[in-house]
């Protein structure tokens, strides 16, 4: 406590702030995370920005250590369904809402993630929505001219597709099988979910019938597209690594995936909005995004909060979208592929203990307990769903 | 007053062989008090830091204020009423007798090897073994993780290109068997090199002539090294099996990054893996200190047997 107060007042000497941005920023947008610092330093001279980049796998032990031993960041980037937690436990700042450019437009889900008991310790960063990547010249070739409009004439297509690339292993659509941002999509499509509260406490949807109807209709989707292994996650291997060795028509994913097909399928890639099972309807997709929030010990909270509105203006902010991401504000909206798919979107449970369901792999062992018939669909669902409702229960 | 002189005297310079007795038995402990004091700041310690987070309710929230809430015994009754913990200690101890019994056999059978071999193909074995030895665990997890990959990997094409089997795009990461066996594979492989080569050492102790004699009344090479060759060696076979059990009990990295976090599920945690789980990931620190701490108990009971055979060859002239 007593770090807390008296480290305000050496706010004005600080030669330094330390951010922690998460490794997107540094292979995609490096260049804004410089011109922010540029103005940053432009209006706090002799005060410099030490950008440190994390792995998404990892910054959050790195994080409690510095909690714990100080030295911490005085920024930090999270992901939106990692905030919760860190809120409730009082780890972050109070920032002031009204000094953000567009802060009254923020996107809705995302302004949610970073408010806590009515105050805002996270400020909207970007978000991003899944979109398919796929290969022109394949889909030609196949006789499709039309982009699938339903799942169902997706895996009409797919057959076409493999009647013309007949290479073991090849996937039509590449969806790694225990993708849950993916198999998720399907769930919410046919009206599921995964938790909901009922009178302050949570309950799992996985296993109701609307539920489990978009789980059975993932696993036919899924064996008749992807060749990915069943058990895999979407980073081992990259999608786009699979894709780039052309042992793919098209993938699921963020629609900076384009960034990394390989010379060879740049000009032949382009991007559509995944559609669901009815037609004129795109999938739900799963609104990610981060939040930049200021951790309570650091020691330099008004630098901090100075270089977040940096980072977080209109300008950057433009220059984010323009490197394929949603803008954090409702006015800056556009109608790229991406932002068309952020139409429909669903997000996790907004509950303190939600980030311990995703590190418990229980949304992915279910789906890989249900794609290799290890459990039927019912029994896996259900003992997931009873398992992330005790997990969210906890006090 | 002569016999007085003489019997306080006699008292004096008894008092003084007092005190150089006294002074003699101590200083053996004095010099032990800077071990002492350099144990008990290393190690003491941390482990009173410990203890106390077991008794305490420390979350993120306690961490934040860097103060945890006292609740006595709570999370050993939470720990060792979670299922969880009983099925991975059970799981863990399969898993490090498989482990350490694969390795003393391989063990075994490379070091008696090594002793027939030409001086060229024992340079050569013994090269590889150190190379093995000099690998850091890290870089063999990935190498590992690559060999076995799905999509690509170099076992899956040589098992199908020898024809034991349609290996392609299989997936060894699909069962929890599978994927233990692919972390028993790893380890025994790394443990190797320090096995072969302590025990190859070992059996340059066996006296050639007393192996001639049995030979020459008739032994069989099993009844040789039965009632000779192990004799010898029992007391290195029981410091190596000793060591490779407390290595493989509590071991974390080869498993955490081979089978990987996002595969990491209650239903394939081994010890070291449930700690991590439930002391950072959940960032429940309290649990996660009680975990160690029985972790602990376990590994020191385990060394019992280690420490008397280490104590006793100290005692030997």
């Amino acid at each position: 406590m007593a770090a807390t107060s008296g480290a305000a007042t050496t706010k004005t000497t600080a030669s330094s702030i330390t951010v922690w941005l998460q490794v997107d920023a540094q292979s995609g947008w490096p260049d804004l995370v410089a011109a922010a610092n540029q103005q940053f330093q432009s209006d706090h001279p002799g005060t410099t920005v030490n950008v440190q980049y994390q792995n998404w796998g990892d910054h959050l032990q790195k994080f409690d250590a510095t909690l714990a031993g100080g030295g911490g960041p005085d920024v930090i980037e999270m992901g939106n369904t990692e905030m919760t937690k860190y809120m409730a436990a009082g780890a972050f700042a109070p920032l002031d809402r009204s000094s953000f450019d567009n802060s009254a437009t923020w996107l809705k889900g995302l302004a949610a993630s970073g408010a806590f008991g009515g105050k805002t310790y996270g400020v909207p960063y970007y978000a991003g929505s899944r979109v398919v990547t796929y290969r022109t010249d394949l889909f030609k070739k196949a006789g499709i001219n039309k982009l699938p409009a339903t799942t169902a004439e997706y895996t009409a297509d797919s057959k076409k597709l493999l009647a013309k690339n007949s290479q073991k292993g090849f996937s039509p659509l590449y969806i790694a099988g225990t993708d849950w941002y993916v198999a998720m999509g399907f769930v919410f499509d046919y009206g599921g979910g995964i938790a909901t509260q009922v009178s302050g406490k949570w309950k799992g949807l996985l296993s109701s019938k609307k539920s489990i109807a978009g789980l059975t209709a993932y696993k036919s989707f899924y064996l008749a597209n992807s060749r990915a292994s069943k058990t895999t996650d979407e980073t081992h291997p990259n999608p786009y690594d699979v894709y780039a060795q052309g042992q793919a028509a098209s993938m699921i994913g963020p629609s900076w995936f384009t960034c990394c097909v390989g010379k060879k399928y740049t000009a032949s890639t382009a991007q559509f909005v995944m559609p669901g099972h009815v037609k004129g309807q795109a999938i739900p997709g799963f609104l990610g995004g981060s939040d930049l929030a200021v951790p309570v010990t650091s020691g330099n909270k008004s630098l901090a909060s100075d270089w977040i509105k940096d980072f977080t203006s209109t300008a950057s902010e433009k220059g984010l979208q323009a490197k394929g991401n949603i803008p954090n504000a409702t006015n800056l909206l556009g109608t790229s592929v991406n932002e068309r798919a952020a139409a429909r979107s669903w997000f996790v449970p907004t509950a303190k203990h939600w980030v311990d369901v995703e590190n418990g792999n229980i949304l992915r062992n279910m789906l890989a307990q249900i794609l290799t018939g290890k459990l039927t669909i019912q029994q896996a669902a259900s003992s997931a769903s009873d398992n992330i409702a005790s997990v969210l229960n906890q006090p | 007053m002569a016999a007085a002189a003489e019997t306080t005297l006699i008292r004096s310079r008894r008092r003084r062989r007092f005190w150089n007795r006294t002074l003699q038995a101590s200083i053996p402990y004095g010099l032990i008090v800077p071990v002492l004091v350099v144990i008990g700041v290393i190690l003491g310690y941390p482990l009173y830091w410990l203890v106390k987070l077991s008794t305490q309710r420390y979350g993120l929230f306690e961490l934040i204020r860097h103060q945890g809430v006292s609740v006595g015994l709570d999370n050993y009754r939470s720990v060792l009423h979670d299922q969880i913990f009983w099925h991975t200690l059970l799981r863990t101890v399969v898993f490090t007798v498989v482990n350490v019994s694969l390795t003393m056999v391989a063990g075994m059978a490379i070091a008696l090897l090594l002793v027939r071999v030409s001086a060229v193909v024992r340079v050569l074995v013994t090269s590889g073994l150190v190379l093995v030895w000099s690998m850091p665990v890290v870089v063999a997890v990935q190498i590992f993780y690559w060999m076995t990959n799905f999509q690509n990997g170099i076992v899956n094409y040589v098992l199908t290109q020898l024809r034991i089997g349609d290996f392609f795009q299989h997936d060894w990461y699909a069962t929890t068997f599978s994927q233990l066996s692919l972390v028993t594979v790893l380890i025994v492989w790394g443990a190797l090199p320090f096995v072969v080569i302590t025990l190859y050492a070992g059996l340059a102790q066996v006296p050639h002539d007393l192996v001639e004699a049995a030979e020459v009344d008739g032994a069989r090479p099993w009844r040789v090294f039965r009632d000779i060759t192990l004799p010898i060696l029992r007391p290195i076979l029981l410091i190596l099996t000793s060591l490779s059990i407390i290595w493989d009990f509590g071991v974390f990295t080869q498993p955490f990054l081979l089978i990987g976090p996002s595969k990491i599920t209650s239903g394939n945690y081994l010890m070291s893996v449930y700690l991590f789980e439930e002391g950072y990931f959940k960032s429940d620190f309290g649990r996660g200190a009680t975990i160690s701490i029985l972790m602990l108990l376990m590994v020191a009971a385990l060394s019992v047997a280690y420490v008397r055979k280490m104590v006793r060859i100290g005692d030997e002239p």
